[in-house]
């Protein structure tokens, strides 16, 4: 691991953590936010178009459902002209209702199917978007990053939008169809009137901007506390044997509690706020009545309309209210589906990993020289770790990397698989520029093996086969022979087709560190780099691995950084980094003679016992 | 249809929230009654005002109906008000319970669950719950006070038309049963396959190096689509099953409404009742109707947070595997372990022993290692001591105590362990090392930093002790974390220390330092170190060499020599490789 100081926010300028925490509370354009979730939805165009030709078919056989009643109702009316009942015309229209009624149910179904669709689609391609992305990230994102956090942007965040799309997309076209068409035909009434109570709208508008504006901050924070929470489980969960073993449960908890205080009183006024909206938008609607009515009765006092256009104008304006108020309910649902987005489209524009290697290089012809050249390079600003490192190995060659812990030996890994980018110099490939290797070509011709094993989910066999997915049970076996993992793999109850669990509670460190090793093995890579490979391995199977290692380093090009002088030994050049430069260089015999910093780091280092 | 009752147990968490809980559905009332009253007041301006040409009635009129607009409005923001105070509280306190749950979990335990699942259990899980709380503290009781005041509205108007709502409402409610025994099934299935979502992105977030390092960006992808995939099948199955309510509901009701229609037409011929009375009917009905569409939409929300519960209460019911003792345990000793006979096996092993029949008497203020081979049981043995896992048989004593006697939290005080793979939390430097001791001044933390040797690198950092950490200690190297991880333990000030190989990334001379300042700042601590070099562990007052799971002998570093064979062997590993010295 590198010798890196944090991100956070320290001196030489704000490192991405914290800016990433300061654009995270300050809502950004939500507008701007909606238009790119609009284009998301946008993406299922047809789809988009069928729900709406279906919801205003819907719309206008809602607005016919009632007219045909009516008529059904004038035939079962006795009055002065009609003495009994028409059953004939009424049986006539009752199914021509009945007619009506079929077809809206069966586009209310069709509009269920589409906008589940629709959102389900949507959501779909949001986390397959995102998730590309994420592979995509530059390692230093993730070393800056709340894990937790992110995997809540991918759950929670979208689970909203999708919630909001199934359930509030219906209500949102056909309250604009609805307001659309009362508008239109208000408008063939009285233009003055329309006029008047398109003030109604206006002031629903502005009204609405200012609320959201206020509003806002409560929805995203909802989101991000979360967040937050979901990175504490994550934290305390992954890290529970700590937790445990220090007694900090009753910490956690008393710091989970005090989140979800923060959450409880978030919510509620989030949900405070999505609640105003409602009556608010109630209150402007029936203003805007109160309103025409006054003025329809003026102007009808003026003569310059007549009562039945008042009443047929109001009859409408009535209609028009309805859908703002709909989409005044839907508010706080939108309201936290727009901060998901936001929280999800901060990932999604996160720059990826550069690669502009355009070089003729592929991972099958790599010899295997690798040089750096005045190589400096700092994690923070003004803290360099390389000071101008210079390293040449040769193809074939098997380079010990030595120095006391924290002296950038590992950040010479993280360069060469690019990892982190240098600051300046140059590292070259076989004399190629390694910037101008493709990355993905780099990163196939070396294999690693770091000190923190990382596992996945599934069989040994899987984890083993991670370096090559094609290899069959033979070549798996053999590598992880080479590895000396055979042996307690055989020992597992299934063997090599035992389930790893999460915590890894089933293997021991050392036994994680030989699949990993066996991993890199498999991958059989020109270039094999071993970070403190075997630390946690016993020295007897380190040395069974070592001498299995010999034929297989054959021809390889390896960099190997270890404590242990019984690793570093018999390698072709060791070299010893101090401060950022690299100290001096040889094989342990030459290095020893010379009486140099070699020789005492192996007096007082290696052999430790003997100071 | 136990599962179900519990389900419902979790009402409980409601409790403390009653007061709010009822009067959100009476604000409720007051704003359903200004809606119900609004019409009136609108036909009075429009059929008074308007057309009897008053302008003064229609201010008058207009401004009473504002003002209970208003009202009713209040009244409807204290409901969601009170109804957000109900839920929100609700939510944090069965949050909050669920993960102290989780926080009494063994190992086996919360490895079973794994941490993704744990994850979305505590937050979409509980989300869904608190939402179903929230519409049904508001959206509900509304709709049913619609609903039911429809029914009883057009009962009182002909008993005959009872008849349609008779026929019409078991049917609806058949329909509601049959999907709703369909769609529950597959809400287990989604949140299991959301779970898997957020495995998969857990593993590739905190494994991004290794995916980066083997260029396996297109196999995460093709795994996260798989995983993505099925979700959007099962969610999409489950809307799509929904879809059908809706359209089904509706179509009964306007059967009803042809039926009404229908009836009322014979009723009228019979002048048995006036056509107004039938138009009323129809309104009503369609009242009903609208009652039933608001709770069809529920019934969505109503299935989802079932599931949930259901994985909630997983977590809930899940009894902790090792239990705190009832009493404080009375010690008579101060410093020493005993183990007994033990035997230990994982769970899903498939039963091959980890530990067989090892006994180890360590001495308070002794200096003893575990040495041996990797999988030959180290870390499973020095587990036992803080009660980490319980063993199969035999028993663990510390102070004289059966483990199983104190409370965890008193046995673990009294216990410092530096774990093989250091585990930092978020924070700053000083925050981690506070682990050890919540109160510690900044001195102390200096001096156990210094112990540990790690002063020299955390003073070097620009902001010193409060650096913050990168997540998960991505910013420093592996070195750099276990002598962290040692700070922490040192400054505990522990009885018993136990070190799992925790300095295998420091150099012999940082480590001899290390061990050193140990020995000075811990006098009279019991030291129970493992190891893999000799030369960390040569000077120690015993040694012991574990061996496939059994203790193979314990003794000075002379005595082995002498007399154990496995020791030889490790010993000659070590001399052969490094030239000589050891």
């Amino acid at each position: 691991m590198p010798p890196m100081p944090p991100m956070g926010p320290q001196k030489g300028g704000p490192g991405p953590r914290h800016a990433a925490r300061v654009n995270m509370e300050k809502p950004q354009n939500g507008t701007q936010t909606l238009k790119k979730l609009m284009v998301y939805i946008g993406k299922n165009k047809y789809l988009f178009i069928s729900l709406i030709a279906v919801m205003l078919i819907i719309t206008l056989l809602n607005l016919a459902a009632p007219s045909i009643q009516q008529v059904a109702i004038d035939y079962i009316t006795i009055d002065g002209d009609n003495t009994s009942v028409n059953f004939k015309k009424l049986i006539q229209t009752l199914i021509l209702l009945a007619a009506v009624y079929i077809a809206s149910s069966i586009f209310t179904y069709l509009q269920g199917i589409f906008s589940a669709r629709l959102s389900q689609y949507t959501v779909k391609t949001m986390r397959h978007d995102l998730f590309a992305r994420l592979v995509k990230l530059p390692i230093k994102y993730f070393d800056t990053h709340n894990h937790g956090d992110l995997m809540s942007r991918m759950t929670n965040d979208v689970e909203n939008i999708s919630t909001t799309i199934s359930q509030s997309i219906g209500s949102l076209i056909s309250g604009v169809l609805t307001i659309l068409g009362s508008f239109i035909i208000m408008l063939t009434y009285s233009p003055l009137l329309t006029l008047i109570s398109l003030s109604t709208i206006v002031l629903t508008i502005i009204v609405s901007t200012i609320m959201t504006k206020f509003m806002r901050k409560y929805f995203l924070q909802q989101q991000i506390l979360l967040g937050k929470i979901n990175g504490q489980v994550e934290e305390t969960v992954t890290g529970y044997k700590t937790v445990a073993a220090y007694s900090k449960e009753k910490d956690s908890i008393e710091h989970f509690e005090e989140m979800s205080n923060e959450l409880r009183t978030c919510g509620i006024k989030a949900q405070i706020c999505g609640g105003v909206m409602g009556p608010l938008m109630n209150c402007i609607s029936n203003f805007g009545f109160v309103l025409i009515a006054a003025f329809g009765g003026w102007f009808c006092m003026k003569g310059w309309i007549t009562i039945g256009t008042i009443q047929a104008f109001i009859l409408y304006s009535k209609q028009f209210s309805r859908p703002i108020n709909e989409i005044a309910n839907q508010y706080a649902n939108i309201q936290t589906a727009i901060a998901g987005a936001e929280r999800i489209f901060e990932v999604m524009e996160s720059e990826p990993e550069v690669d502009n290697g355009k070089a003729d290089f592929t991972s099958e012809n790599v010899k295997g020289d690798i040089v750096f050249k005045d190589v400096n390079f700092s994690y923070v600003e003004g803290d360099p770790v390389l000071k101008g490192l210079n390293l040449d190995v040769k193809s074939g060659q098997k380079i010990a990397i030595v120095g006391a812990t924290g002296s950038g030996k590992t950040t010479i890994v993280n360069l060469l698989t690019r990892f982190y980018n240098i600051n300046s110099g140059q590292i070259t490939i076989d004399g190629v520029d390694l910037y101008d290797v493709p990355k993905d070509e780099l990163r196939k011709s070396i294999a690693i093996v770091l000190q923190d094993t990382v596992l996945f989910s599934g069989t040994v066999e899987d984890n083993i086969k991670y370096g090559k997915e094609d290899a069959n049970r033979e070549q798996i076996k053999r590598a992880a022979a080479h590895a000396n993992a055979d042996e307690f793999i055989e020992r597992l109850p299934n063997g090599y087709d035992t389930e790893l669990s999460e915590g890894g509670s089933n293997l021991s460190q050392g036994q994680r560190q030989l699949l990993s090793i066996a991993r890199a093995v498999l991958a059989d890579p020109k270039i094999l780099i071993l970070d403190e490979a075997t630390s946690s391995v016993d020295t007897r199977t380190e040395m069974h691995i070592q001498s299995a290692m010999v034929s297989l380093m054959k021809n390889r090009t390896s960099l190997i950084i270890a404590h242990r002088l019984s690793t570093i030994r018999d390698a072709d050049k060791i070299v010893v980094i101090n401060d950022g430069v690299v100290a001096e260089s040889g094989n342990h015999d030459e290095l020893i003679k010379k009486k140099g910093v070699y020789y005492n780091l192996y007096q007082t280092q290696f052999a430790g016992n003997k100071t | 249809m136990a599962k179900k009752s519990s389900n419902l147990g979790l009402v409980r968490y409601l409790k403390p929230y009653m007061k709010f809980a009822l009067l959100t559905p009476l604000t409720m009332v007051g704003e359903v009654m200004v809606d119900l009253w609004q019409p009136k007041l609108m036909s009075q301006i429009v059929d008074d005002g308007v057309l009897g040409n008053d302008m003064d009635l229609i201010i008058r009129t207009g401004i009473i109906m504002m003002i209970l607009i208003i009202l009713g409005g209040a009244c409807g923001v204290g409901s969601s008000a009170l109804g957000g105070c109900a839920s929100q509280g609700f939510s944090r306190d069965l949050r909050c319970d669920v993960y102290k749950k989780v926080m009494s979990l063994s190992f086996e335990q919360t490895d079973k669950f794994t941490t993704g699942s744990l994850v979305t259990r505590l937050t979409t899980d509980i989300t869904a719950i608190q939402q179903l709380v929230d519409f049904g503290l508001r959206g509900f009781v509304r709709d049913v006070i619609l609903f039911v005041g429809g029914i009883i509205m057009m009962l009182t108007l002909n008993v005959r038309f009872g008849l349609v709502l008779v026929v019409a409402l078991p049917i609806e409610t058949i329909f509601v049963l049959l999907i709703m025994k369909k769609v529950n099934p597959l809400y287990s299935i989604v949140a299991k396959r959301l779970d898997r979502v957020n495995s998969v992105m857990q593993e590739n977030v905190t494994g991004s190096r290794v995916v980066k390092a083997y260029v396996r960006e297109n196999y995460e992808s093709g795994r996260f689509n798989d995983a993505n995939e099925s979700l959007t099948a099962s969610n999409l199955h489950v809307q799509q099953l929904i879809a059908i309510l809706q359209p089904l509901l509706m179509i009964i009701m306007n059967a009803s409404v042809i039926a009404v229609i229908w009836i009322g037409g014979w009723q009228v011929e019979a002048k048995a009742m006036q056509v107004g009375q039938v138009m009323a009917a129809i309104t009503y009905l369609t009242q009903v109707l609208n009652g039933i569409m608001m709770l069809a939409n529920m019934f969505q929300t109503v299935s989802r947070a079932s599931a949930s519960a259901t994985r909630i209460n997983e977590v809930l019911e899940t009894e902790p595997v090792i239990k705190d003792a009832q009493s404080d345990a009375k010690c008579t000793e101060k410093g020493t372990v005993s183990l007994k006979n033990v035997s230990f096996t994982y769970a899903g092993s498939g039963g091959r022993p980890v530990l067989s029949n090892v006994s180890l008497d360590i001495k308070s203020g002794e200096n003893i290692a575990i040495l041996g081979a990797t999988g030959s049981g180290k870390t499973s043995l020095i587990n036992l001591i803080p009660r980490f896992y319980d063993p199969i048989e035999g028993d663990v004593y510390v102070d004289g105590v059966n483990v199983k006697e104190f409370k965890l939290e008193d046995l673990r005080s009294r216990i410092g362990v530096v774990l093989q793979k250091s585990e930092l939390f978020s924070g700053s430097v000083a925050d981690n090392i506070r682990w050890g001791k919540k109160d510690a001044t900044d001195e102390e933390i200096i001096a156990a930093a210094q112990i540990a040797q790690a002063d020299e690198f955390v003073s070097a950092m620009p902001n010193g002790y409060d650096d913050i950490i990168a997540e998960k200690g991505a910013s420093l190297s592996g070195g750099q974390k276990q002598r962290l991880s040692v700070s922490r333990a040192v400054i505990k000030k522990p009885e018993i220390i136990i070190f799992d190989d925790s300095t295998s990334a420091l150099d012999l001379g940082t480590e001899a330092r290390l061990r050193q300042g140990l020995h000075e700042s811990l006098k009279g601590a019991t030291i129970i170190t493992i190891a893999q070099r000799i030369a960390s562990v040569k000077d120690c007052d015993r040694i012991a060499v574990l061996d496939h799971g059994r203790l193979a002998d314990c003794d000075t570093h002379e005595n082995l020599m002498k007399n154990c064979e496995v020791y030889r062997d490790i010993y000659s590993s070590q001399v052969k490789t490094s030239g000589g010295e050891v």
